[in-house]
């Protein structure tokens, strides 16, 4: 229980407690006696009928009594409210918990609060108090209603956090499980769901929100174990789905977002986290849901919004996507891990026992829609598929219990990292890897500051901060990326888990859970949103690969996901801080069809709306002495070129501009051999630049 | 304790033996005579239905088991939405189930075969008792196998179905008319309480959970004797049994109550080998006399707000992770995982009491 790290430099420690007694109310209290200096106080009973709110500490409501005090201090100052038990030992086994406001009665703001920072179930918080200013310390009965004493002493000030957030309570009713756009206007709204309603605060141009309840037919599964919205039909309003114990209940947005309507599986699946995705690559929306004791489950979109329910290999996605029969699939995100421009799949995974479905998975895609296990830790896909390709050639097979990891370019190396969270310590604790960048991650823990951060099963990346280097919110706790591999971890004040988002549009990332938590920006630093229109790829343009350039900082890189962490839905718009740089380079947006847009120099602290090709793309040439042969051919493309393909991505298109294939080069040879017959182009695409050129398939 | 309450057992059985010989007009049953008419083929079962096992005579709804069906009950059963069950085993002709430990499940041969139905009475609107399903383990050389038979509305028929599905119903129940969205469970669901590691495996067939006294046609008897009797188990029983008591004795000290209830309901997941093996909680009773295997004073792997400091927080139900998640019908927080969509509110009390009975000081 105890959080609290300050060290006292001044410290009031006395058997006799001052005179001052508490009120039964706040207005009582406020004609009070006020206490002015540090000292120890007591309370006899709580038993005033003015139960403090707002709540300023933690564990929400369930008080049925309060007592006042009024403090006006002499000097400003840093002041500690502590009932802190390991040095007011006449207060073990108390359960206290503390409110601090400041304003008059009727109208008052929380400047502080804590429940059980103290030893045992006591209290301690310390806050800035400026000389002759009212305030009132509010105890209630919680948990417990008897006796104790409390000291107010002078500490010297914590160091600032480089970002702090503060409660706005918000009209919301239901579990709230989302923040992203639900009309269209690219501002981040709030979702929270029943199984009959779906709440929506949509935020306002102006701030603030407008609060709309939508009943919905009874849903057959709701979102406990998670929530995915992504555009299924394309008609420009999110559509949810509901990630329930026994199955999988679809939320369809009408045309105008106004009413939704149900649709529920028939099928059973133990969902655990949920995506939008486009599987299969043929630029419609898919859903994927992670099933917790059995194989994963998919639904590919016919392109009318229609839904096919699959589960383990199909027709559709051959070797399937975590096919392991026992399941133990918690936590997924879709991410390029390879940087070859298509969605590789990481599952993080859970299970008590000397089992193999506990070790997390990697399922690349070679860009065809076919997957195959790189993470095959425990060799189970190896024994159970042979000749399917399965290995451990990521580094990233691991048995620890992870409910959900977190994908980012932690060092803006321009590939993405991962921070594996532990959720218990029984096969092992958090690890930090770091992505090579030839496929391969290195376990770079030791010393990276991950190992004391939280248990539990919530993991999600954001830059509070906005200093260009990603962070991670977990369990409470966020673990603040020092920019050079290292993390350093602050619990006291952080946001819960909770869907991530802008929810006042001003570039800082908040927190909704209960209340929103905003951030309250401090740092200043610079920032840029991306939201994404795709038009030949999905409407949301998930799977879209984000790059930024600034001057200072470089490259940063974000994928474009619809359901990361373990259960909430977090914003889809891409969020960059760049600390002070003042300028952005260029934005450069990699669709899944394989479009290419370039915006240079947009504006800084604003939201760039970036429609799928509506900008002039990458310069494209022709390399002159590229020459493919045989052409046509049957199987095999060879490419002869003084160009180096090392590190080059190719995309094959058909003549529609569909595209067909995608990967990186490991040698100058293309197998095309899975290609139906016909005309095709071939691009090259390497440092900012293209190279096209037909080729015939026979 | 226990291994009184079992030697009084054990010594009260020669007894009731005894009693039957004095009576004049006892025949005693040929055994020799009497065939099971089960009809078992190992290689197809399970059948599609549940008719075609022949494990009751007369109207297969009124549960009357034929010669080899044998009922048995359990100390303390898993709540299950308040649904009442009738359990029976078969097994074939002249094998035997082995002992291991008190505490495990015994050594079955090939072949044997659990029945357990699933029914509540006072089913509204008619008043009548409806059975829902009949959950079937059969232990074939590649292991245990699940099957589930869904019973009819007419209750003339049970058919093969691992698909899983929900029944709502009403019922009457001491005045109360109480509901349930009734889920009948898919395979994996079975799996996911009935193993160790990934092998399926039953979980109330355990010398500690059916060393008690039941009600037979022919009298009442102590259940292994009576499998003895009947020729489903070795003659090899210790001469204690470490026995739950069943969690509602209120003669029974709360915290072997509780134990005995935590074993049944919680250690299928939270035990070594099990679903949810990596929290730091085990619940099965050979481990739990031990506080800190319960959560005594241990912290949550996850926090779930609400100041829930500890698994059981001593004296303290509100700060205690296992009140909170049995008294919430919160599909993602509620415990037991699976089974459950309603609170079992007699239970809770249980844990109520013996949270707020412990006088462990934490720090």
């Amino acid at each position: 229980m105890k959080k609290f790290t300050l060290v006292l430099s001044l410290l009031f420690l006395g058997s006799m407690s001052w005179a001052q007694s508490s009120s039964d109310t706040c207005i009582d209290a406020s004609t009070a006696t006020a206490i002015t200096s540090a000292g120890l106080y007591s309370v006899d009973i709580i038993d005033g009928t003015d139960v403090p709110d707002p709540l300023c500490a933690a564990n929400g409501i369930g008080a049925d009594n309060g007592e006042w005090f009024r403090f006006i201090p002499a000097a400003t100052d840093y002041y500690i409210v502590s009932t802190d038990s390991d040095i007011l030992t006449q207060n073990s086994g108390k359960d206290t918990r503390v409110h601090i406001y400041s304003g008059s009665c009727g109208s008052l703001s929380c400047v502080a609060g804590d429940d059980d920072s103290g030893g045992g179930f006591t209290s301690k918080v310390g806050f800035n108090a400026n000389a002759g200013e009212t305030y009132y310390i509010a105890w209630d009965d919680r948990w417990d209603d008897t006796n104790f004493d409390f000291e107010i002493s002078v500490s010297v000030p914590p160091p600032s956090p480089p970002v702090t957030f503060t409660n706005l309570s918000v009209n919301a009713t239901g579990s709230d499980r989302g923040v992203v756009d639900m009309n269209n206007d690219h501002l981040d709204d709030l979702v929270s769901v029943t199984s009959t309603n779906i709440n929506i605060n949509y935020q306002l141009e102006t701030g603030g929100f407008d609060s709309v309840n939508i009943t919905t037919s009874e849903a057959d599964f709701t979102p406990s174990w998670s929530l995915a919205a992504g555009d299924i039909d394309g008609n420009g309003y999110n559509d949810l789905l509901y990630g329930g114990t026994q199955g999988v209940t679809f939320m369809y947005a009408n045309s105008d977002g106004t009413t939704f309507t149900e649709v529920s599986g028939t099928e059973y699946v133990f969902s655990q986290r949920s995506n939008f995705i486009d599987i299969n690559d043929d630029g419609n929306l898919d859903a994927f849901v992670c099933h917790d004791i059995a194989p994963n489950v998919y639904y590919i979109n016919d392109g009318s919004g229609n839904l096919t329910f699959y589960q383990g290999a199909s027709p559709i996605v051959p070797k399937g996507l975590g096919t392991h029969a026992s399941g133990g699939n918690y936590g997924t995100v879709w991410v390029d891990y390879d940087n070859d421009r298509d969605m590789d799949l990481f599952i993080a995974k859970c299970r008590g026992g000397s089992v193999t479905h506990k070790w997390n998975e990697l399922w690349q895609n070679d860009g065809t829609g076919t997957y195959t296990n790189v993470a095959d830790g425990a060799g189970y896909y190896a024994s159970n598929f042979p000749g399917e390709g399965h290995n451990n050639s990521s580094n990233l097979g691991d048995p620890v219990q992870t409910w959900s990891s977190a994908w980012a370019d932690f060092d803006n190396d321009g590939d993405m990292d991962v921070y594996v969270g532990a959720s218990s310590t029984a096969d092992g604790g958090h690890k930090l890897m770091r992505n090579n960048g030839d496929g391969t991650f290195s376990d770079i823990t030791a010393g990276s500051g991950v190992v004391g951060a939280p248990f539990g099963i919530e993991n999600s990346p954001a830059d509070f901060d906005n200093d260009g280097y990603v962070d991670i919110l977990t369990n409470g706790s966020v673990l603040f990326n020092n920019g050079d591999g290292t993390f350093y971890l602050l619990s006291d004040s952080m946001p819960p888990s909770g869907p991530i988002g802008d929810v006042n549009n001003d570039g800082f990332l908040d927190v909704f859970n209960g209340s929103v938590r905003i951030n309250n920006a401090e740092s200043g630093n610079n920032w840029l949103k991306v939201t994404t229109v795709g038009t030949t790829s999905n409407k949301n343009g998930i799977g879209a690969r984000v790059e930024i350039n600034t001057p200072g900082l470089g490259t940063q890189i974000r994928d474009v996901r619809s359901g990361e962490g373990f259960r909430y839905m977090s914003t889809m718009n891409t969020h960059f801080g760049i600390g002070t740089d003042t300028s952005i380079t260029s934005v450069t947006i990699y669709w899944p069809s394989g479009t290419v847009d370039v915006i240079t120099n947009p504006a800084i602290n604003s939201s760039l709306n970036v429609v799928e090709g509506e900008t002039l793309s990458l310069e494209q040439s022709i390399v002159d002495d590229l020459i493919l042969y045989p052409n046509p051919t049957k199987d095999i493309l060879n490419l002869n070129a003084t160009y180096g393909f090392e590190d080059a991505v190719y995309t094959v298109f058909d003549m529609n501009g569909r595209r067909v294939m995608n990967n990186r080069f490991s040698s100058n040879v293309i197998d095309v051999t899975s290609l139906s017959a016909g005309n095709y182009i071939l691009r090259i695409m390497h440092d900012g630049v293209m190279a096209s050129q037909k080729f015939i398939k026979k | 304790m226990f291994y009184r309450t079992a030697r009084l057992l054990w010594a009260f059985i020669p007894i009731v033996l005894l009693s039957c010989s004095e009576d004049d007009n006892y025949i005693p049953v040929e055994e020799p005579d009497l065939i099971s008419p089960v009809v078992f083929d190992m290689a197809s079962v399970p059948y599609q239905t549940l008719s075609e096992y022949n494990f009751f005579e007369g109207p297969m709804a009124d549960l009357e088991p034929v010669y080899g069906v044998l009922p048995y009950d359990l100390i303390n059963p898993l709540f299950s939405d308040y649904a009442k069950k009738k359990r029976f085993i078969w097994m074939p002709s002249d094998l035997q189930a082995r002992y291991t430990t008190d505490h495990s499940v015994f050594n079955f041969p090939l072949g044997t075969v659990l029945i357990k139905n699933f029914y509540y009475d006072n089913v509204l609107p008619e008043g009548r008792t409806r059975i829902l399903e009949t959950r079937v383990m059969i232990n074939k050389p590649e292991g245990w196998v699940f099957a589930n038979y869904v019973w009819n509305d007419d209750q003339s028929e049970a058919v093969f179905d691992l698909n899983g599905s929900f029944l709502p119903l009403e019922w009457e129940e001491d005045g109360m008319v109480k509901s349930v969205n009734y889920r009948i469970p898919a395979g994996p669901e079975c799996h996911t309480c009935h193993k160790i590691g990934e092998v399926p495996i039953p979980v109330g067939l355990k010398p500690q959970n059916l060393n008690m006294i039941l009600n037979y046609d022919d009298g009442s008897m102590n259940q292994l004797e009576k499998f003895i009797n009947m020729g489903y188990l070795a003659d090899e029983l210790p001469e204690s049994i470490r026995t739950m008591v069943a969690w509602d004795d209120e003669s029974a000290s709360l915290k072997d109550r509780a134990r005995s209830y935590l074993d049944i309901n919680c250690a299928h997941c939270h035990q070594d080998e099990a679903h949810c093996a990596y929290r730091p909680v085990r619940f099965n009773f050979d481990e739990s006399a031990n506080d800190t295997k319960i959560g005594v004073c241990v912290e949550p792997d996850t926090d779930l707000g609400n100041g829930l400091s500890h698994i059981i927080s001593p004296s303290n139900h509100q700060r205690s992770v296992m009140y909170f998640r049995l008294n919430t019908n919160d599909e993602a927080v509620r415990m037991p995982l699976l089974g459950r969509t309603i609170i079992h509110q007699e239970g809770v009390d249980l844990i109520y009491d013996f949270i707020n009975s412990l006088e462990t000081n934490c720090q």
